[in-house]
């Protein structure tokens, strides 16, 4: 009895101890990974800035010389005051000016871009009043959202992945872990082809000077809710059918957030990630018989904090970390 | 079954259909709000190159618009001295904090990759990096609930009912938070950046929601001296009030789902309860059951009050109720 008691608690102990080492080995991954992408993205994108610089350099140079009028002075004066209004979204070269950033459907698509949380910048609100009315309204919406999209990822899955693999898995007799791999990676491929390459394919000749692989990194920042907001579609100089494109693009990053949360739900609940997941998880100290509901409670509460945390999220088979734990505890709940 | 599963179809129904209304009255009120204020913005900046074009005469429209194309599209600031162009936008701290950026998915923009091999490199680094982001933010938001569970154990066992200590400390959690997380910053970067103490707050929270528009940025003012570690100083501000405003989120998409679901759920207890008291008898065991699955499921913080709770009711009816 004595050294099953001790036992437990050594183990326990150990237990703690593992789960604060892959803290701690967490953390310094973090921050290796960030170093990582520091350096790499210096390396590569230093040299070319310096050859911007040195380019805009020579170009305002001569054109201080060609208009020698003109002084310094004054033309840093005129052009800080329109690479302020630029930033701002008020382009002052004449061909622009039939673009404005605050019609319906470019509303639209800017709150859709404010409670999807990608924020691109390109238009923000100047006055006063709609930075506090921006600030309101995200502070409701962002969960209206998130409530939003479990309650629709949650009916989407129960048609796309539960119900095929149990077919599958009845219909030919392989086994459920098998099924449910070779569906997951299936899902992921249509899902990359069907928001991803497609669309891309779409952007690369609708805008004008986008290529394909800037139109595939559009999809993917806007899709990952990262939202840079360097490329942002229907801003082009005469877009034809801007607001009907403006609204193409809204439900177009819509759908595509609510597949990505779809597959990344689908491979959650692959039996393997799961036990790889637990390993960064804090271990409760429970008592044997409060180990079910407290495992209820913990799922449930963790799964939709997850969900919360994994509205941005990305979709390849090979990901070694995701997070995000399949509403079991919820189907349960909805089937007592 | 059937009558549950239609009343769930109409429930996501009317979810959809509440959220796109949200969305179109979202889009209207922004553009009530921001349309004057773009409209002036326009005329003042067609005014002002319409007076600078007129004080330089020989100057045409194309070459000035053809120069300031140029400037505006490259995003690097052509303005300045030459000292200036030593700091360079990709040095190694602000890479890194572009690198942050785009890990935590808030994604300013101000600095973004222009070369091809930078963009692949850039989804291929989220890619990884974002699941990454998660499951730190995951277990620091784990570290700062931890803070609101002791708290909660504190005020129980100064004896406080349930429903107020989990009243309180989602009060607790909410005040500190903001003054921590949203109030004292601001004031921090009045001081530091010069912005007003609403810009202050404004920028706080579109950066802690990840939304990021990029239109305030920190450590961006050509004219000002920040301190060395300033940015360090703000990228641990921001990682823990990620972890705290993910946190407030959850909570507060679990208080819009729990208040229907306990309605619900109680509604089938109450109806099951009174069938089963009138088979068996056992009134006192069906009404503490009732109790505990509408404080389960009214539980905000699930592990804090119900683990206090479930401890509470061991003690006292752990021995009377040996069929629960």
């Amino acid at each position: 009895m004595l050294q099953s008691l001790a036992g437990s608690s050594c183990v326990r102990l150990v237990e703690q101890h593992r789960s604060a080492w892959c803290f701690a080995l967490l953390v310094l991954g973090y921050l290796l990974y960030l170093v990582f992408g520091a350096v790499v993205f210096s390396s590569v994108e230093l040299p070319y800035e310096d050859l911007l610089r040195q380019e805009l350099g020579k170009l305002k140079q001569r054109f201080l010389e060609e208009h020698a009028c003109l002084s310094e002075q004054q033309l840093e004066q005129f052009l800080m005051r329109v690479l302020e209004a630029s930033n701002y979204g008020v382009s002052v070269l004449s061909n622009a000016s039939g673009n404005w950033n605050w019609d319906f459907t470019s509303s639209l698509f800017f709150a859709s871009t404010v409670l999807s949380p990608r924020g691109y910048g390109h238009t923000v609100p100047l006055s006063d009043g709609g930075k506090a009315f921006c600030i309101i309204y995200s502070v409701i919406g962002i969960p209206f959202t998130l409530l939003f999209l479990t309650a629709v990822v949650q009916r989407i899955i129960v048609y796309v992945t539960r119900r095929p693999v149990l077919y599958f898995h009845i219909r030919w007799g392989f086994s459920k872990q098998v099924v449910a791999i070779i569906h997951a990676i299936v899902l992921g491929f249509i899902t990359v082809s069907c928001f991803f390459l497609i669309p891309a394919a779409i952007f690369s000749v609708l805008e004008d000077d986008w290529n394909f692989l800037e139109s595939f990194y559009f999809c993917f920042i806007s899709l990952s809710t990262i939202g840079l907001g360097d490329y942002v579609p229907g801003e082009g100089y005469n877009q034809k059918f801007r607001e009907l494109y403006k609204i193409g693009i809204t439900c177009y990053l819509l759908l595509g957030l609510i597949a990505m949360l779809v597959v990344l739900e689908t491979f959650c609940e692959l039996h393997e990630l799961k036990k790889f997941r637990k390993l960064f998880y804090v271990k409760k100290d429970k008592e044997e018989d409060q180990v079910h509901i407290m495992e209820h409670d913990q799922l449930s509460f963790s799964s939709i904090s997850d969900q919360a945390a994994s509205m941005k999220d990305d979709q390849k088979a090979n990901e070694p970390f995701v997070t995000s734990q399949s509403p079991t505890s919820n189907d349960s709940s909805l089937n007592n | 079954m059937q009558p549950a599963m239609c009343s769930g179809k109409l429930q996501t129904g009317l979810l959809v259909a509440g959220y796109f209304v949200y969305l179109l009255v979202g889009a209207a009120v922004f553009q009530a709000l921001e349309r004057t204020a773009e409209k002036q913005e326009k005329i003042a900046a067609a005014q002002m190159k319409e007076a600078f074009l007129q004080s330089f005469t020989h100057l045409t429209v194309a070459e000035m618009e053809q120069f300031m194309k140029v400037t505006i599209q490259n995003g690097v600031y052509p303005v300045g001295n030459e000292s200036q162009t030593e700091d360079s936008n990709w040095d190694f701290s602000n890479s890194f904090f572009f690198a942050g950026t785009v890990v935590s998915t808030i994604g300013y923009g101000t600095l973004h990759p222009k070369t091809a091999g930078g963009q692949i490199f850039c989804v291929f680094f989220a890619l990884f990096g974002i699941p990454l982001n998660i499951v730190f933010l995951h277990r620091v938001g784990k570290m700062l609930s931890l803070l609101c569970k002791k708290l909660g154990k504190f005020l129980y066992e100064k004896g406080m009912r349930k429903k107020k200590i989990k009243f309180l400390t989602l009060l607790f959690f909410l005040a500190t938070g903001i003054l921590v997380f949203l109030c004292l910053p601001s004031l921090f970067f009045q001081i530091t950046e010069g912005w007003s103490y609403s810009e202050g707050i404004y920028f706080a929270f579109i950066t802690l929601s990840t939304i990021g528009f990029g239109d305030y940025v920190v450590g961006k003012q050509p004219d000002r001296i920040y301190f060395s570690y300033y940015r360090t100083l703000v990228a641990i501000w921001i990682l823990f009030g990620l972890a705290w405003i993910a946190l407030l989120f959850n909570l507060l998409t679990t208080v819009l789902e729990d208040t229907e679901k306990i309605i619900v759920k109680d509604l089938h207890q109450i109806g099951k309860c009174f069938r089963k008291n009138a088979e068996e008898g056992h009134g006192r065991a069906c009404w503490f059951y009732l109790d505990f699955a509408a404080c389960k499921k009214s539980c905000l913080f699930q592990e804090l009050t119900c683990t206090s709770f479930y401890e509470a009711l061991h003690n006292t009816f752990g021995r009377r109720n040996k069929g629960i």
